[in-house]
This record gives structure tokens, C-alpha cells and sequence, in this order.
């Protein structure tokens, strides 16, 4: 995951979109219904989606929610 | 540049184009007559040609409405503190000896308000897009 993502919301769509035959981001936001500038402050941890958004790219991936977006604090018993 | 940044941009320059008219004015025709080239802030009237859609594209998501409804809140403070402090103070220097306020004081009023609303609302939106660039987040 980039290094740059702070706060506790963290994703893997850079990774998840290199897997993915080196998707482009302007790609995957056309995919999603979002710009490109979207994708770029969501890989660098700078928006975090909506719930919309968040099923959208995990969609887009094929793959589930939580293998996009994770907590940092995950793991916690609760 | 998304269409929301072209558009900040769009009225950044008109606004500073019409308070730079207006002060260029001022030694020429005085300062109530000078107000007239505020007129020039009605080309802003063609801002939402940004935003025409295009097949196939994007033009504003999620993220876009999210800055606008913060740069709103923005600007509805800074109009709110800058106004209370108008009504306060003004008066003090404007009323007539009859305890009126000038014509042209009330028009002007109105016309600085405007150009602080726009100014504070694009500066607002441009601080949260990253002043605009390609890669700008």
C-alpha cells in the first residue's frame, strides 16, 4: 500500500489496479463514474469514498470490499 | 483540471479583472461612479458553460460535491463575520447628518458583497483541489 495513506482507512487500489493488466486510473474512474483526480486522492489516502463508491470499485475489482479497503486497527476482537 | 477547478479559476481572474477596473476608476470618475465597472462580474453568469456534459465523461462525482458543499459552509462564515462587522462599524463612518445611510453606500454594499462571496467561494474550493494541476488531489 502507498506510503503516503494516513489516516486509518487504507485501500489497495494502486496495487489491486497494476494486478489488474496495469489498469490505467483514468480506467478505472471511468469504470466507476468518477474522475481520474477521484482515483488519484483515493490512492493517496486523501478521500475517503462512500459506501456507493467503495462496493463500485470493489466491483470493479472483482473482488470483495474488504480486499480494497481496510482499517488500520483491524483485527481488534469486537 | 476538472471542471470545478476551471471554473474557481474562471472566477478568481473575473473578480480581481473588476475590483482592478473599479480602482483604476476611482482617480478618473470618483469612487460611487467608479463602482460601475463591477458590471464586468456578470460574466460569471457564464460559469456553468464549465460544466456542460460531454459523452463519456465525468464532469463532476462525489468528491466534486463534497468540496462544494465544504467551500459553501466556508464562505457562508467568512460573509457572516464580514457583514456583522459591516453593520457595526459602517455606520460610524457613512451615516449623513440626518442618520442616513448613502445611496450608493447600500449599492456598493451589495456589489463588494458579491465579489466577496465569489472570491472566498473559489479560493475555498481551489485550497481543496490543491490550487489545480493534472495530479492535483
Amino acid at each position: 500500500m502507498p506510503p503516503e495513506q494516513r489516516g486509518p482507512l487504507r485501500n489497495q487500489i494502486r496495487r489491486l489496479r497494476f494486478e489488474r493488466d496495469e489498469m490505467t486510473q483514468h480506467a478505472l474512474a471511468e469504470r466507476v463514474g468518477v474522475t481520474r483526480q477521484t482515483i488519484i486522492a483515493l490512492e493517496a489516502g486523501k478521500y475517503v469514498p462512500s459506501l456507493a463508491l467503495a462496493f463500485q470499485i470493489a466491483r470493479a475489482f472483482d473482488v470483495r470490499i474488504e480486499d480494497v479497503f481496510q482499517w488500520a486497527d483491524n483485527g481488534a476482537s469486537g | 483540471m476538472l471542471a470545478s477547478q476551471k471554473h474557481a479559476w474562471f472566477t478568481v481572474a473575473v473578480v480581481l479583472s473588476s475590483v482592478v477596473a473599479v480602482a483604476a476608476l476611482v482617480p478618473v470618475l470618483g469612487l460611487p461612479r467608479a463602482t460601475g465597472a463591477f458590471g464586468l462580474l456578470g460574466v460569471l453568469g457564464f460559469g456553468p458553460l464549465f460544466y456542460r456534459k460531454r459523452p463519456g465523461e465525468v464532469v463532476t462525482d462525489e468528491r466534486d460535491a463534497m468540496i462544494q458543499r465544504r467551500s459553501l459552509a466556508i464562505t457562508a462564515a467568512v460573509f457572516w463575520v464580514l457583514f456583522v462587522e459591516f453593520c457595526v462599524f459602517a455606520p460610524w463612518f457613512y451615516y449623513g447628518s440626518d442618520g442616513a445611510v448613502p445611496v450608493w453606500m447600500v449599492q456598493s454594499s451589495v456589489l463588494v458583497a458579491w465579489v466577496v462571496v465569489s472570491l472566498t467561494y473559489s479560493v475555498a474550493t481551489l485550497c481543496q483541489y490543491g490550487w489545480g494541476g493534472a495530479d492535483a488531489a
